[in-house]
Formats: C-alpha cells, structure tokens, sequence
C-alpha cells in the first residue's frame, strides 16, 4: 500500500506542478496521486475512480490502458532506444511515411520533435526560412487569432495571447505578433450574427489588417481549426475555405495547429478535412501519441520542403530528442489503434450524441449560455445573463467550485473561467456519456441553486 | 532530419539505418557494427540496451501513462525528489519537462516572472555568451550562438538578448593568454555588460559551465565563482544550463560541481535519462520558487507532458544505473585516460591544434596553421572527408566545422579507447596524406 501523504508531502516539497500552487494543494490535501488507468477512467492512489472526462489534456485520444503501446515502447528501448547523429531508425522512417499517408493533400514531408509548442516553433522558423529562401526578406510578421493557445515555449506563447495565461509575466513580446478576430460563433468580435456571417466578417477583417500590416511583411497565418481553449469554438463553414484563398492571394503560408484538433478529436482524422482545405504546414502533438509519451510532429507540403533543398540550404535546427525511435514505435501503435477501432468514426457518432445531451442541459439550466463543439471536441460556455451573455465575476470563482463538484461526482475535468472544456478518449461509449451528462447536470445544478 | 539535405544524402546512398544498440556499440541494417563515440547528442549516458530502463517504463506505463488535468503520479513526485537530492543547495524544486529547449525556455520564463512578482518588472534582458548553445525554441534560440549555429532564418531577433565573451583559453575573445586571465577578464566583460544596460533591467544569465558548440572550451578556475558573484551583486539569477554537463558528463554529477558553485536554476537534459525517452527539467532554488507558492501568483505555463509518468519511471532508473555502477568515477578516470591519449597524437598530426575537455566532455579542433589558428575553409569540406574517414574506421562520429566533439556513453571503457583513438589517429593520417601536410611519424 502506498502511503499517499508522503507522496503528497513530497510533491508539494519538490514538484512544480502547471498552474497549481502548492502551499494551496497542501491546504486541501492535494494533489490527487494517479495510480492505475483505463479506458477513460483513473484510479488514485487512495483507491477513488474518477472519469478523466478531459482524457489529460484532451490528449489520450486511445484512452488509457492500451498493453500493446507499452509492450511495443518496452520492446523498442530493449533494441534500440535512440541514435548516433546523422543516423535513422526504421520506426521513424515508417511513422513519417505514415504521416505523409494520413495528412491531406501534398503535405508529405515530416519533422518529428517531442510536443506541440515545439512543433509549432519549428513551423513558424520553416516558414521564415522558406520566404527567405524565396528573396521574400521582408516578411517576418506572424498572424494568430485572439485567444487561441499555441503553446508555452519563447515565441508561441505569445501566438493568440490566450486568455487564462498571465503573459505579462514574460513580457516583452516577441516582435511581428500580429493578432486577428477568431470566429467564434458565441461571441463575434466582429458582431455576425450567425456562425456564417461571422465567419465572413472575420475573413474580412483579417484581409484588413493584412493590407494595414502589407502584406509582403507577413510570413503565415497559424489557427487551429477549432479552436480548444475557448471551448471548443467551430468557426462557420466559410472561415477556412476563404482563409486558404485569403493565404494564397496574399503569399502567406497557412499553418493549421491540429494539436488538438488531430487524430479524431473532431470526428475526422484531421480538423482541417471538415472543410477540404489543405494547408502548407500542419502541426500536430496530442493524439499523435495518445500522450502515452511526448510526440510531436511538423508536417509540410513538398513545395515548402523543396525549398531547403540543395547546397547551404539545409533547415538548420536539431533538437536532441526529436525523432526518436522510442516515440515513433509508441505513436505508429497508437495510430494503428485508432484506426483499426474506428475511432474517428466513433468520434463522430458520439461526439453528435454527446452534445445532444449537453442542448438538453442547456434548456434546463439557465446559466448554461452556449454548448458547442465538434465530434468529441466540446465546451460548455456559463453565463450570468442567457440574453446579454454577461459573464460571471471573477469573484464569484464559479470554474473552481465546478471542478471541485465535478469531483464529488466522480469527473475530473478542466474548466477554463467559465467555459468548460470537454475532450474525452475516443472509445467512449453512450453509457460513458449518459454518466458524465448526469455529473454535469448534478453539478452545474448545484451551483445554480448556490447562486 | 536534423540540418541534413536530403538530396544530397539520397545520392550519398542515405543515412546508415540503426537497428541495435548495446553499451556504445550500434549496428545498422546492413549487419556493421559501429561505435558511436557521441552516444547520441553527447546524450546515451549510460549506453545503450539497459534492459532494467526499458522494464522500468514498461511497468508504469501498464499501471498509467498519464495524469488527469491538475493531478500527478508517484513517479513525477520521485523524480522531483531525486533531482532536489542531487542538486547543489538549495535547489529543491523541479518543472518536468520533456527536453532542454522546454527547459532553458522555462527557466527563462521563471526568471522574468520572479522579477516581476518582486516588484523588478524592469528586469527582462537575458544575457548569454557568444559559442554557447541552449536549444531550438523561439526563445532560447536566440541565446547564444555563433557560426556553428546560424539562426539567419529565424530572425527578427528576442528583444532583450545580450551576449557576452566566451572564457574559451584556446581562442580568447578578451586577449588572454592562459586559461586564468582569460576567464577573469570574460567574467569582467559579463560585469561591464550589466553595467553598461543597467543593472534594474537584466533579469538573467545564462550558460553552460562548459560550453558545448566550441568544443568543451574548459573555463579557468577563476570564472565560476566570479559570475556567481557578480549575479549576486547585481541580482541577477544566474540560470545554469547542466542539459550536456550533467549526470556525470563532466567527471562530477553535474558541471557547477567542479566550481562549487549553487546556480539560482539548474537545466538537465540528456543524461538525465540517457535519452531513452524525452524527458528534462527545470530545477529551481526554493526562494525563488516560493515566490510562485501562493494561488494568486501561480506560474502560468503549461506543457501536456510535464510530469510525463513513463518518461520519469525511466529517468527515475538511468539515475540510479548512474550511481550504482560509478558511472561518474568512471567519466573522471577514463575521460582523463582519453584526453591524455588524445593530447599523445597531437605531436603526430598537423591538423590538431588543440585537445581539451574534462571528464568525458573531450574535443579536438583542426587548424591550418598552427600560430595564427586558422581554422578550415567551408570548400576544403574538411568535416565531410573526416567523418567520412572516421566511418571508414568503423566510427559514427561527426567532425562539426573544425571541431571533434567526443562524448561517448559514461560505461566506455579503456580497451574502448584505445580503440577510438587508433581509429582517429588513421583517418587524421590518411586526411593529412590526403592533404600534403603528413608529418613524418
């Protein structure tokens, strides 16, 4: 029997947990100590179970508890477990073949690193590197949309300045960041009216401020196809077919972070296949892995990977574990999961059924304002006022009284202000959800009554 | 694949395909074995094939390979733990990560944020030293630097970035000519440098205790204990990049040891695990992390895979491999063996004008002329006919520029030596043949 006290004095000691603060957990009696998984559910070390309604970062897409991954990861460390320089492995040289096969269109060419920030650091330094290997010096702008999460490393912590992330903190700013409307539905910056017109009105924005910026300054366009961090935010059908004609007409390379979005998470392999649009670089992390390690990947067309062909051109960038054998065995197994389970499928079809339920629980509670999402990608968006979408105060701390009663119905699960995210593993099944949907009702009841 | 061409690799017949490692020894598709006297990134520090690493990762992973939002496992808590034991003083408090970049980009990050949360907003800049290295990231690519390392593709540079001289005493920036006036004046430089930017508005210093690009410069004794401090009087946190010196590298268990010097943030990497999976961290001093103790000032930053359980059940395993075998006395003995039969080729060889290194942390570097240390013409391809000799000679070793980087797995042994450098000592013979330049032997 573990004796969890210890563990837990230990950790509140020496761990630096992400955005947890100590002295605050030893308070409570925290943290929670994980001892066993499965499917979607965890075990801790006291012997409670809990639904992992977010399946870690909406990241184990598999679920938990897969042997093969862990028999094939333990498999390869025995033969092989890294790599002289200037060498390869047969496992990353399938795994990128792999990717070539599943990414859409021409995008073909793989540049395997070890999470999202730094997939995404190494498609913003590609895509400079290719206009300045076209003569396109002057380009070296960056566009994201506001409140978008991008990752935590030097540049892409700035990208989309996402709300919930103290980023004064850090300051100064990376210079060139430029910031765009996000298409979300809810709540239009731009006033549309539906999920169309706002979609129309952002394209339109966007095309404004890339003429103020001019375009010949501007490198890409990173977005990610839905975005994860306010709840799950499906732009209207217009935004990504226009963004890629937007890219095209102005030279700018479009960037898809499929982070979350990749590998099923909304119903399809790939977010962006929702609107048949194919991107010059494509980012992706997460489900790549089902987090059973860090894997992550940058994945770009084969015109923008001609480009670092040829004498003094090579793209001069080596991190010391990306491309690693181990990763790649682990990310190739969970892949093959995905697709031999139907998993997307399953997405899909639960993902439709799944925010049924959440509109159910919006007609009987008044404070749910918006439910949203796509497959099982999903977010739950609580409101002071249904007509005025005014948002709780800050004061009132309602994302933190939620956790804490999700957690006395059995669901741990993130919340972000008062939005609440959802992004379980892809094998869920209907009673999963009929479960999780009573927790929710449970708790956000007991919180409107407390209000 | 990393800063290769791959046209030019597929008309060379491609790169070898690994399929088999044990100790320092590789084997490729193709049935030859080689020798990776690197270990990887300088990074395979406890050689290749430890099964007991491999049945480690495999146990927690059967148990769970992650951890809810907000939740951790007994496995990130160890490790944690384990590194506030090891590292110097007071630092006791770790950020799991999954690689040096993360690390370096995170301390960084720390760094502004303490400042900050102490009424200091002012202080952003980083300085860095010129032939330092401290990973990819949009950050900290831009600390240090130098040709080994163009970063022209990335620019706009970081605001806030400074660079300071390198204590390197084969080639010193400042003018000095033994190891000791070298580092006394670089270390003054770094003085001079906050002084001259104002002292309110710098909020770290970052540097390996050897630095890597340049071919592990040695710094003289006098260095470390002045930067430490000139941080202190200035307040500035001095942020130690240990990513390559770290377990056991060096011939201690991390490279500040040698100095006796307690950083405010130690980075580890590489030998941390061995590279067996991807896994780094960030160690800090508990009175700067306290600063971050209390909910309303948490440190906002996240990576899905910090506190990875998989990654520290393995780490958790190298570190102890490390200490049961005495891997870190053996990177002091035979490190030492290795350079001293390195230094016995240098009278032999035209091309070497200059061996160094400590522990098993060892370069060489080529010149074309021995007084003025001029180094080798991009055209001459130089580094390419080397590493292609050196294979020729059963060795996967790459010559970067000017510089043999040699790093190989802390369980090498003498007899291994011995055969590396026999085999250095025939490709430079034939690469000097090649040239005109052969000594007579």
């Amino acid at each position: 029997m573990t004796d969890t006290q210890a563990i837990r004095d230990l950790a509140n000691k020496h761990l630096w947990m992400p955005i947890r603060s100590w002295t605050d957990m030893g308070e409570r009696g925290e943290p929670i100590v994980i001892d066993r998984a499965d499917g979607i559910r965890v075990v801790d070390t006291d012997g409670h179970e809990w639904i992992d309604v977010n399946g870690g970062y909406s990241s184990v897409s598999a679920g938990y508890g897969h042997i093969e991954i862990a028999e094939a990861m333990r498999d390869q460390m025995k033969q092989l477990s890294y790599w002289p320089e200037g060498t390869t492995t047969p496992p990353l040289a399938q795994l990128v073949r792999k990717l070539a096969e599943l990414a859409p269109g021409d995008l073909e060419r793989v540049w395997p690193v070890s999470g999202g920030s730094e997939a995404n650091e190494t498609a913003l330094k590609i895509a400079r590197g290719y206009h300045r290997r076209h003569g396109d010096v002057g380009r070296y702008k960056v566009i994201s949309l506001k409140g978008t999460y991008h990752g935590g490393t030097g540049v892409t912590m700035w990208l989309g300045r996402p709300a919930g992330i103290t980023l004064e903190d850090y300051e100064p700013e990376y210079p060139g960041l430029v910031y765009a409307p996000l298409p979300n539905s809810y709540r239009c910056e731009r006033g549309g009216e539906n999920a169309s017109d706002c979609a129309v009105r952002c394209i339109k924005a966007l095309e404004d401020i890339i003429l103020f910026q001019g375009p010949d300054t501007i490198v890409a366009i990173i977005a990610e196809t839905v975005c994860s961090s306010l709840g799950a935010a499906v732009p209207g059908d217009e935004y990504w077919p226009m963004l890629r004609q937007i890219c095209d007409k102005y030279g700018i390379l479009l960037i898809d972070d499929e982070v979350v979005c990749g590998f099923g998470r909304t119903g399809k392999m790939f977010g962006v296949e929702h609107w048949d649009v194919v991107p010059d670089i494509m980012t992706v992390a997460k489900g790549l892995s089902s987090s059973y390690l860090p894997v992550g990947a940058t994945i770009t067309s084969g015109d923008v990977a001609d480009a670092f062909v040829g004498e003094g051109n090579a793209f001069k960038q080596a991190l010391t574990y990306g491309g690693h054998p181990v990763s790649a065995v682990v990310a190739l197994k969970n892949i093959e999961i995905i697709e031999t389970r139907g998993m997307v499928e399953n997405s899909a079809k639960m993902g439709e059924y799944f925010l049924g339920q959440l509109q159910e629980l919006k007609e009987k509670h008044s404070i749910v304002g918006d439910v949203r999402g796509l497959g099982l990608l999903m977010g739950i968006e609580l409101v002071a006022d249904r007509e005025t979408k005014e948002r709780f105060p800050d004061s009132l701390r309602i994302g933190e009284r939620l956790v804490e009663k999700f957690r006395s119905h059995g669901l741990l699960l993130r919340t972000m202000g008062t939005i609440i995210q959802l992004g379980p593993p892809l094998l869920i099944t209907q009673n999963d959800v009929d479960e999780i949907v009573r927790g929710l009702d449970a708790a956000i009841g007991e919180i409107e009554t407390e209000l | 694949m990393h800063n290769r061409d791959w046209a030019q690799m597929a008309e060379e017949g491609g790169p070898p395909v690994i399929v088999q490692g044990k100790g320092i020894r590789v084997k490729d598709s193709e049935g030859k074995e080689w020798i990776d006297v690197n270990g990887g990134y300088t990074s395979v520090n406890v050689g290749y094939g430890r099964e007991e690493i491999a049945d480690a990762a495999y146990e927690q992973a059967v148990k769970t390979t992650f951890a809810p939002v907000g939740t951790t496992t007994e496995p990130a808590v160890r490790l944690a733990a384990k590194l506030a034991e090891l590292a110097p003083g007071s630092l006791n408090r770790s950020f799991l990560v999954s690689g040096g970049s993360e690390a370096n980009e995170t301390a960084i990050k720390i760094a502004r944020a303490y400042h900050k949360r102490r009424g200091e907003a002012g202080r952003f800049k980083v300085i860095s030293r010129r032939g330092s290295y401290h990973g990819m990231t949009g950050g900290v690519v831009f600390a240090g630097g130098g040709p080994a390392n163009p970063r022209s593709d990335f620019e706009p540079v970081y605001p806030g970035m400074l660079y300071a001289p390198q204590p390197n005493p084969y080639r010193c920036e400042m003018g000095g000519t033994t190891p000791s006036e070298c580092a006394v004046r670089c270390a003054q430089a770094v003085e001079d440098l906050i002084k001259f930017h104002g002292p309110n508005t710098v909020a770290a210093f970052i540097a390996e205790p050897i630095a890597i690009p340049q071919g592990a410069p040695v710094p003289g004794d006098e260095y470390w204990p002045m930067i430490r401090d000139i941080c202190d009087r200035y307040g500035v946190l001095l942020i130690m990049d240990e990513v390559v010196c770290g377990f056991g590298r060096t011939g201690k268990m991390f490279g500040s040891n040698h100095w006796d010097i307690v950083p405010d943030m130690m980075t580890v990497a590489k030998g941390i695990i061995s590279s067996y999976l991807p896994v780094a961290a960030t160690i800090v001093k508990d009175q700067i992390a306290d600063s971050f103790a209390a909910k309303g000032s948490v440190f906002s930053h996240v990576f899905t895979n910090a506190g990875h359980p998989v990654t520290a059940a393995a780490a958790l395993k190298n570190i102890e491999i490390i200490e049961s075998e005495n891997l870190v006395q053996n990177a002091a003995a035979t490190g030492a063996y290795l350079k001293e039969q390195l230094v016995a080729l240098k009278p032999d060889h035209a091309l070497v004008g200059d061996v160094r290194g400590i522990g098993l942390f060892v370069a060489m570097e080529f010149v074309s002329d021995h007084k003025a240390k001029t180094g080798f013409k991009p055209e001459d391809r130089m580094a390419a006919r080397l590493t292609e000799k050196l294979r020729n000679h059963g060795l996967l070793l790459n010559s970067r520029g000017d510089i043999l980087h040699l790093g190989p797995p802390l369980c090498i042994t003498r007899d291994d030596v011995d055969q590396i450098v026999y085999a250095i000592d025939l490709s430079l013979w034939e690469l000097e043949g090649e040239l005109g330049i052969a000594r007579k032997p």
